[in-house]
């Protein structure tokens, strides 16, 4: 029998998970759709990676989380590790790619390049106050031309002319696209146009003054679009790494911490009170986020209580200790 | 009246070059004052200086002063609504404390002024507050100060109190930047070291206790000893700080960088990371100590001109801390604070020159404390890995 640890990674857009074993090896992945419901989505990731691993016998010891629901999530996995998606990333990378020098990555609704030294992440940035050029733009775009956003790197490849679009903003990308589609351009070069502009707009904006040395590694939802890798590989000059496993690395990540801080052996309730991870105690259990407003102090902090059934397992957002609440499991 | 476009050459260019100062047509009323009345006179919430606006306002205005409760949520909301969009997030912040301290019965706004867009923040709000049908004086010292610190003593005299008793108010004006300096000092000390305290909260007790000393002070006598008590107190505070502990330290502008509130408590975020944390970002080294020229020479590869308000100071700070081996440098300034873009691409070359990272974060009134929390925590979570790596 086998230990292994699960990681998963809980975005805006999708949910990702792995179960990796002793030598920290992937031998379970799944990838779903969030659809606005973490706590659902994170239950049948939880299911599809069980399935996988049912007949080799594993007994996963411990669960890390990342993304951002990784605390509403983490409380209900009883995880040992809650961890930002930024170190996730990088924890995750620098394992599979030890000589990587500059990780790009662009998800759902956030965009992050992480630049790495001697196996380390050495310097970061992230979006913070625009989402441009993220994967819910080009999905949203997707939409409007009538196609499958799967469907968008295969098409912009085929453009022998890419059509020259806005790149600085989505607001202005969008009314530029729709104007280039009404004068009758065809619909690969706007689609390879797209791709152009999400990778000279992430360079301008969270790649400014960061030194992209290769290797470079592209990961996130977007380089699964073989569309935007060629625009990076073509403005870069150099080429771009796509793992194919690359939509998971922040579940790995997370997965990988978990390993590092060992199996969970002092949990009082919660999946993991038996010492092995338990999906039926996981499915037993209905967990409700519920916002209270403290009435303590003037500022009337939303304080968040994640409660399973009836008891507090977890809760944040008050600002003093005035609004602490007690977890009653 | 001769129609300006039949005027000779020569008169028409006199009219456009014509310089005659007129006061802004703010519809002020005539301020009648009833001698048997106190003024009651209200600062905006800065940060941990309100203790020395205090002293400024009872000693040298001799007048009283009104003080606010802990900001709010509503506050933030009610200078949002009567503020333009695009207006950097501090006046938005100011705006809500003017509305909040008229509320509260204030007689006399005060506002700084400053060497950016602040310099005219005073007569807008004073505008838009008017529009909003509360009626008081503003304090502005954006007025008067083509005279200096004449210019200033005029503006107080005709606005708070026409009976001020100059010689006296003079050496309390020199104990108001004792104030100040006494405060930063004491600041930077806590930032320093509350991090690392064994017992929580025993660094934020001896704070409060200290600034709670400070506004009962009357003279210069009662700051120094209030200042030597704090502390001897936090010399006093176990702690558990490792040889080599993380540091970091925070540049930007003069609101974003030091004002909790404006940046999500940005200093007690990482001090519960264990995180050692310096400023040099403050009243005393802005104001009371600020030498450009020196400060600029400092940082010779760098800059060569005077940038505007805070950027040397900004530039310099970060200088410093790559000279002196920090892990990390922490920007902070408002959305939209052109005098903080500028400094951008230097500090990226400080950073790429001296290997340091530089977080750049950039704050409106919309930012989330989740995001802030995510960015922070990686940050923290690169340099401690760095850090382990290199030892």
């Amino acid at each position: 029998m086998t230990l292994g640890y699960l990681g998963i990674d809980i975005g805006s857009i999708s949910t990702k998970g792995v179960i990796i074993d002793e030598d920290r090896t992937i031998i379970a992945r799944s990838y779903l759709w969030t659809e606005g419901n973490p706590t659902e989505a994170s239950r049948n990731v939880v299911r599809e990676l069980e399935s996988q691993v049912a007949d080799a016998g594993v007994r996963i010891v411990g669960a890390g989380t990342t993304g951002s629901a990784r605390r509403l999530v983490g409380a209900m996995l009883g995880a040992s590790v809650i961890k930002n998606e930024i170190t996730a990333h990088a924890v995750g990378t620098t394992y599979l790619h030890p000589d990587v020098r500059t990780i790009l990555e662009i998800g759902g609704q956030d965009s992050k390049i992480i630049c790495v030294s001697g196996g380390i992440a050495v310097d970061y940035a992230m979006n913070t106050l625009c989402a441009a050029g993220t994967g819910s733009f080009l999905s949203s775009q997707a939409h409007r031309l009538g196609v499958e956003v799967e469907e968008f790197g295969d098409i912009a490849l085929t453009s022998k002319r890419p059509a020259n679009i806005a790149a600085r903003c989505t607001v202005f990308a969008e009314s530029d696209l729709v104007h280039k589609i009404q004068v009758g351009y065809a619909r690969e070069d706007i689609i390879a146009g797209l791709c152009n502009a999400v990778a000279s707009n992430y360079l301008n904006n969270v790649g400014k003054g960061k030194k992209i040395d290769a290797p470079v590694v592209f990961q996130g939802g977007v380089s699964k679009n073989a569309g935007v890798v060629h625009a990076f590989e073509e403005q870069l000059g150099m080429p771009v790494t796509v793992d194919p496993d690359g939509h998971l690395m922040g579940a790995f990540g997370a997965a990988l911490l978990a390993a590092d801080a060992g199996p969970i052996t002092d949990a009082e309730s919660g999946p993991f009170a038996s010492g092995a991870f338990d999906f039926e105690a996981l499915l037993d259990f209905d967990f409700k986020t519920r916002e209270v407003e403290c009435g303590k102090c003037a500022n009337h902090c939303e304080i968040i209580c994640v409660y399973r059934d009836k008891d507090i397992i977890d809760s944040w957002g008050n600002r003093c200790d005035k609004g602490a609440v007690k977890t009653t499991a | 009246m001769a129609d300006i476009l039949h005027l000779p050459e020569e008169a028409r260019s006199r009219v456009a070059v014509e310089e005659r100062r007129r006061e802004p047509k703010l519809g002020h009323r005539k301020f009648k004052r009833d001698r048997h009345k106190r003024i009651k006179v209200a600062f905006f919430r800065y940060c941990y200086y309100d203790p020395a606006f205090k002293f400024f306002v009872e000693q040298v205005l001799d007048a009283d002063f009104l003080t606010l409760p802990e900001a709010t949520k509503r506050t933030t909301e009610i200078g949002e609504q009567n503020s333009t969009d695009y207006v950097c997030t501090p006046f938005k912040h100011i705006l809500g404390d003017y509305v909040e301290a008229l509320e509260a019965g204030a007689d006399v706004l005060v506002q700084f002024g400053g060497p950016c867009r602040l310099g005219y923040y005073g007569e807008l709000q004073e505008a838009i507050l008017r529009d909003m049908g509360y009626e008081f004086q503003m304090l502005n010292f954006s007025r008067g100060i083509e005279q200096g610190a004449l210019g200033w003593a005029k503006q107080c005299l005709k606005t708070v109190n026409p009976d001020i008793n100059i010689p006296a108010a003079l050496p309390k004006l020199a104990a108001t930047a004792n104030m100040a300096v006494k405060l930063d000092e004491a600041r930077d000390f806590y930032l320093a070291n509350a991090g690392f305290e064994r017992e929580r909260g025993a660094f934020r007790r001896v704070w409060a206790s200290y600034r709670d000393a400070l506004r009962a002070a009357t003279a210069d006598r009662d700051i120094n000893e209030a200042f030597r008590e704090a502390m001897d107190a936090m010399r006093a505070i176990p702690l558990d700080k490792p040889a080599d502990p993380i540091r970091i330290g925070v540049v930007g502008e003069m609101f974003t960088a030091i004002d909790e509130r404006s940046n999500l408590e940005l200093d007690e975020k990482l001090m519960a990371m264990g995180v050692e944390v310096h400023r040099m970002m403050n009243l005393t080294n802005r104001f009371i100590r600020y030498n450009e020229p020196n400060l600029r020479r400092s940082a010779a590869d760098y800059l060569t001109y005077d940038m505007g308000p805070t950027s040397t100071l900004t530039v310099v700070a970060a200088h410093r801390y790559a000279q002196e081996g920090f892990d990390g440098v922490i920007h902070a300034k408002s959305a939209g604070c052109t005098p903080e873009i500028d400094c951008m691409p230097v500090l990226q070359r400080i950073s790429a020159d001296a290997a340091m990272p530089i977080l750049y974060l950039t704050y409106d009134s919309q930012t989330s404390d989740t995001g802030l929390d995510t960015r922070l925590e990686a940050f923290y979570d690169m340099l401690s890995m760095k850090k382990e790596k290199t030892k």
